[in-house]
């Protein structure tokens, strides 16, 4: 499939795969991905990945701890390896602990985070994207924040729709009616700011 | 299938590498459950599967076992233990017979199954007439009847195993969250 040699903000969108209408999770994965591709790559945002990559450091000392207990117990084995194993057990456990609070407070749903440099250069905007379906329903609740450094404060417009809105009959996920819905939410916090 | 291929397709580097990880973070946790109970129970194998007809009517083949190994319980004569013959590999689970002990706490047992005629001389290792604290695995402590049918199928039948672990491995790292 050609592709364009020099990448720019108008890039071509991949048009997203066909997905299971019924299945809830990929059809939410679907419209998340298609939401971060159009901050990405319509809007020219670039992608901060803090917060991924502060749950794949987590998974990874988690992990990382269950490999130290297998390696130990191999070398040392079962009696002399218990005060090993009893620490790297309550270390895995406090690990997954860390984990759940993790993905409950700092992440809430976020499955994007974008910077927007002003060319104008005034103070670098973050836009967060933060998503919710319930299971079994089909009401998709899209939040878009943007706040300018840390601890400004931060406005938050969001749309719920059922996906039915974005979907056609054969599970293809239809761009046209899903960009404009977000590119409405994006001008209601630029021109909001604007106004102040 | 194909759908299945796609999904794993479309995910860039970050969304791999947490792919792996999630299917890291489920081994990890059977791992560290696993050696959770070794380290509570005090015993190597705290689970483990009768594997012959030798404890019945007590115990049958593929009853599931729940075992602890204290230091403080000491072992007497008529308990069911599952000891280890040194260079064999298989449990074995039978009742303490007799017991030699010296005041400064070693001990010796000699076992036998409840169904079998004699004792376990015949089956421990060549010139071994006693078994010691060390091939003791632990005292049998809780018993789930049949539930350890699955593991004797599955190591008579070692295909069925790895099938079923490829697929379940397959499955993880491929669907998405």
């Amino acid at each position: 499939m050609p592709s364009s040699p020099t990448p720019n903000v108008d890039d071509e969108i991949v048009p997203p795969p066909k997905v299971n209408k019924w299945d809830g999770s990929a059809v939410k994965n679907s419209l998340d991905d298609a939401v971060r591709d159009i901050l990405i790559k319509k809007l020219g945002f670039d992608e901060n990945f803090n917060l991924v990559d502060g749950r794949l450091g987590i998974c990874s000392i988690a992990v990382a701890i269950a490999m130290l207990a297998l390696l130990w117990d191999y070398l040392y084995p079962f009696p002399q390896s218990r005060p090993v194993l009893l620490l790297c057990v309550s270390a895995y456990f406090v690990m997954m602990g860390v984990l759940t609070l993790y993905t409950a407070y700092m992440e809430k749903g976020i499955f994007a985070v974008a910077v927007y440099k002003d060319p104008a250069g005034n103070e670098p905007q973050t836009w967060e994207a933060s998503s919710y379906m319930k299971r079994f329903d089909d009401m998709y609740t899209l939040s878009l924040s943007c706040f300018k450094g840390k601890n400004a404060t931060e406005k938050t417009v969001q749309f719920e729709k059922s996906v039915a809105c974005f979907f056609d009959t054969e599970g293809n996920l239809l761009l046209d009616l899903l960009e404009p819905e977000v590119l409405k939410l994006h001008n209601n916090l630029t021109s909001g700011k604007k106004d102040k | 299938m194909d759908s299945l291929f796609e999904d794993l397709r479309r995910m860039n580097k970050r969304q791999f590498l947490y792919q792996v990880l999630s299917f890291g973070m489920i081994v990890s946790s059977a791992l560290m459950i696993w050696k959770g109970l070794m380290v509570v129970t005090g015993s190597e194998s705290p689970i483990v599967v009768v594997l012959s007809g030798s404890m019945e009517p007590a115990f049958h083949r593929g009853d599931l076992l729940f075992l602890t190994n204290y230091e403080q319980d000491p072992i007497r004569v008529g308990e069911i233990v599952v000891f280890k013959v040194e260079g064999r590999d298989i449990p074995i689970v039978h009742r303490v017979l007799k017991l030699h002990e010296r005041s400064n706490g070693t001990v010796k047992f000699l076992t036998k199954g409840d169904n079998n005629s004699v004792d376990d001389r015949g089956l421990y290792a060549p010139g071994q007439l006693w078994l010691t604290k060390k091939d003791i695995v632990g005292r049998a402590r809780g018993l789930l009847p049949y539930v350890g049918m699955v593991t004797i199928y599955m190591n008579e039948y070692p295909k069925v195993k790895y099938a079923l672990l490829a697929g379940l491995a397959g499955y993880v790292l491929i669907h998405r969250e």
